[in-house]
């Protein structure tokens, strides 16, 4: 057990250290953020007029009911984040295993006393690290905005929601770090994972058009579907568990597939 | 493979004959290509053991078979007495292991990279600054250890796949080509450090380059197209040719008196000469390994004639390492026979 411990470290010190000497990285981020900030700032301005508009009406007797506005602000946010995450998380997967392949890595990883089961989890839990730090400063002006309201909002629904984002995205990189281990082209890699998550994105759409038991289990399969529901607070086990499958599935996956690799060649 | 229970790193081994590396029927299928055929050969515990063959003889193929990277199609491998398949944990943790390509990350210093090889080989943490100096100091590497290795040159990349093979002190060394590459310095260096090892060590090294054989290990395994051609010491193999010697001089003067001497002499395989006007190389080539030179010169004085130069050649590892491997004459063969003369 302490073994596979200091297995699992020496990984994963390895995949944030490579995160973070690698300049593409710095460019995925920034980009990131200049997304997430933009569309922050045109989200924020419209549904302050929005709410102001409604106040309008409120105060001309319409009766509208009160709008909590951070809340919707964030709930809204969040939705823009997940949807920037589609084409983020790519580009953060495809180097995970396509790029040992390529430079022969692989061959030193599977010839040393650890398992591959521990180089998977290092990799995935290096590369949500990374993720997670690209999350921190848009909490932090989230927060700056969104705890001057009053009454004054919980700091706690701010958390909770990008923990959604997190899951959203543990499941993302699991799939992406698999289709990784499949080809030695970091390119073939990022597209690959991007086709396969914007299908599980859409099978909500797809569901719409179906009825009955396909519909059920398309609509539950959704990445979307299940990251709505969960950043609209309604926080329920079954999301979570369908995001952590994911992840396991995609982990078990890669582990199948890397082993395989050495022993299909026979 | 078993992962749960982790046995410390230990020379002492299940082995129960004094073999540190034994290869029984090992066989490696690519599809229908037959890589490696039917091999059988064992290592002696501190003992270097030179892997010799032409391109696409199946060197790689074995090693990545004995390192466990790649399953056998057929046959067993054990390293200090356990199977690189059912045992897999134990025989990783105890090689160390150049591959063809040495396995690098770009973006790490070579100081952080064998510094994360050693703790994916086990070496616990405290042991770990002690071990990277080590390494690193062995491989000459020590005015480069802060850089990146993206930017090092290739002679001194290889030198890093050198070092990340014997930073966790592993028993059984393998290494695939570990010459390539490097510099007529570095050569006789790394030479010398597989030298060094030797002994606590058990050493396997494939290599086309036939002085390396003759200078780093005690024994060699010749293969040919996935099968062992010859498995012996050095000097046996070379006792194995037919021991011709080969005298070669370089002479002016008028050659018929020596010609018609030679014509008596017994024992000889024969005679060549090329002329060029009133200078002269001939060749005498014995039957045997007997001494000819004191006679030989004796004759040219006798014959009047001015000896410039005179070599003796006794039969190389090259001349036995080219009669074994072109014995199916290919073309392909040919042009690597050419290219082996070249090389030494
Ligand atoms: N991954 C593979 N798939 C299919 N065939 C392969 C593969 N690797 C090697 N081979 C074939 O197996 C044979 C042995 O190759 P191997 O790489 O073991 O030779 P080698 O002795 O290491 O040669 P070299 O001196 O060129 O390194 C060759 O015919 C090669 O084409
Ligand atoms: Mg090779």
């Amino acid at each position: 057990m302490r073994l596979l411990w200091a297995n699992f470290v020496a990984i994963y010190r390895k995949e944030l250290q490579g995160y973070f000497a690698t300049s593409l990285n710095y460019i995925i981020a920034a980009v990131y953020w200049f997304m997430a900030g933009v569309f922050y700032i045109i989200l924020f301005n419209a549904v302050q007029a929005n709410v102001a508009a409604q106040d309008l009406q409120g105060q001309a007797g319409l009766g509208a009911p009160p709008v909590d506005v951070p809340a919707v602000i964030l709930e809204n946010y969040l939705g823009v984040l997940g949807f920037l995450s589609l084409f983020i998380l790519p580009l953060l997967s495809m180097n995970l295993f396509a790029q040992e392949r390529q430079q022969g890595t692989l061959e030193l990883l599977a010839t040393s006393p650890i398992t591959t089961t521990m180089v998977t989890v290092g990799k995935l839990a290096g590369v949500l690290t990374f993720f997670i730090t690209l999350l921190v400063p848009v909490m932090f002006y989230e927060s700056l905005t969104l705890l001057q309201s009053e009454p004054p909002f919980s700091f706690w629904l701010i958390l909770l929601g990008h923990g959604a984002l997190v899951l959203l995205a543990a499941a993302i990189l699991s799939l992406g770090l698999f289709i990784s281990a499949t080809t030695e082209s970091t390119l073939l890699a990022a597209v690959g994972t991007f086709a396969l998550i914007l299908l599980l994105w859409i099978l909500q759409a797809v569901a719409d058009r179906l009825s009955g038991v396909p519909a059920a289990i398309f609509r539950h399969l959704s990445l979307l579907q299940n990251y709505t529901s969960l950043i609209q607070g309604s926080v329920s086990t079954t999301n979570i568990i369908l995001f952590l499958s994911y992840g396991i599935l995609g982990v078990f996956l890669t582990v199948q597939w890397v082993d395989g690799l050495r022993f299909q060649r026979s | 493979m078993t992962y749960g229970i982790i046995e410390p790193i230990s020379r002492l081994s299940g082995q129960n004959n004094n073999f540190m590396i034994t290869v029984e029927h090992l066989t490696k299928r690519y599809g229908s290509t037959l890589a490696v055929n039917d091999l059988n050969f064992s290592v002696d515990a501190g003992e270097i053991l030179g892997f010799l063959g032409p391109n696409g003889a199946g060197k790689t193929t074995t090693m990545r078979m004995l390192t466990g990277y790649m399953p056998p199609s057929e046959g067993t491998a054990k390293i200090a007495g356990f199977d690189v398949l059912e045992d897999s944990l134990a025989v990783r943790q105890r090689i160390g292991y150049l591959p063809e390509t040495p396995p690098l990350y770009r973006e790490m210093t070579v100081q952080g990279y064998l510094h994360f090889v050693a703790s994916i080989k086990g070496v616990s943490a405290g042991d770990r600054p002690r071990r990277v100096d080590w390494a690193i100091e062995r491989c000459g590497l020590t005015e480069r250890r802060h850089q990146l290795i993206r930017k090092l040159s290739k002679g001194f990349r290889q030198r890093v796949g050198i070092a990340q093979a014997i930073v966790h002190d592993p028993p059984v060394i393998i290494l695939d080509e570990p010459t390539v590459g490097l510099d007529p310095k570095q050569i006789i260096e790394v030479r010398n450090l597989i030298k060094s090892l030797a002994g606590d060590h058990t050493i396997i090294l494939s290599t086309h380059i036939l002085p390396e054989v003759s200078m780093t290990c005690n024994r060699v395994v010749i293969i040919q197209k996935g099968r062992v051609v010859a498995t012996d010491t050095i000097d046996q193999l070379l006792n194995r040719s037919d021991n011709r010697t080969q005298y070669e001089l370089k002479l002016s003067g008028n050659l018929q008196a020596l010609q018609a001497a030679l014509a008596q002499f017994p024992d000889l395989a024969g005679v060549q000469t090329q002329s060029d006007g009133d200078n002269h190389l001939v060749t005498v080539t014995t039957n045997g390994d007997t001494d000819i030179g004191p006679e030989l010169t004796a004759l040219v004085v006798q014959a009047g004639l001015r000896l410039y130069e005179m070599n003796r050649r006794r039969a190389t590892l090259e001349d036995v390492f080219l009669q074994l491997t072109t014995s199916e004459d290919t073309a392909e063969d040919e042009v690597f026979a050419s290219e082996t003369a070249a090389d030494s």
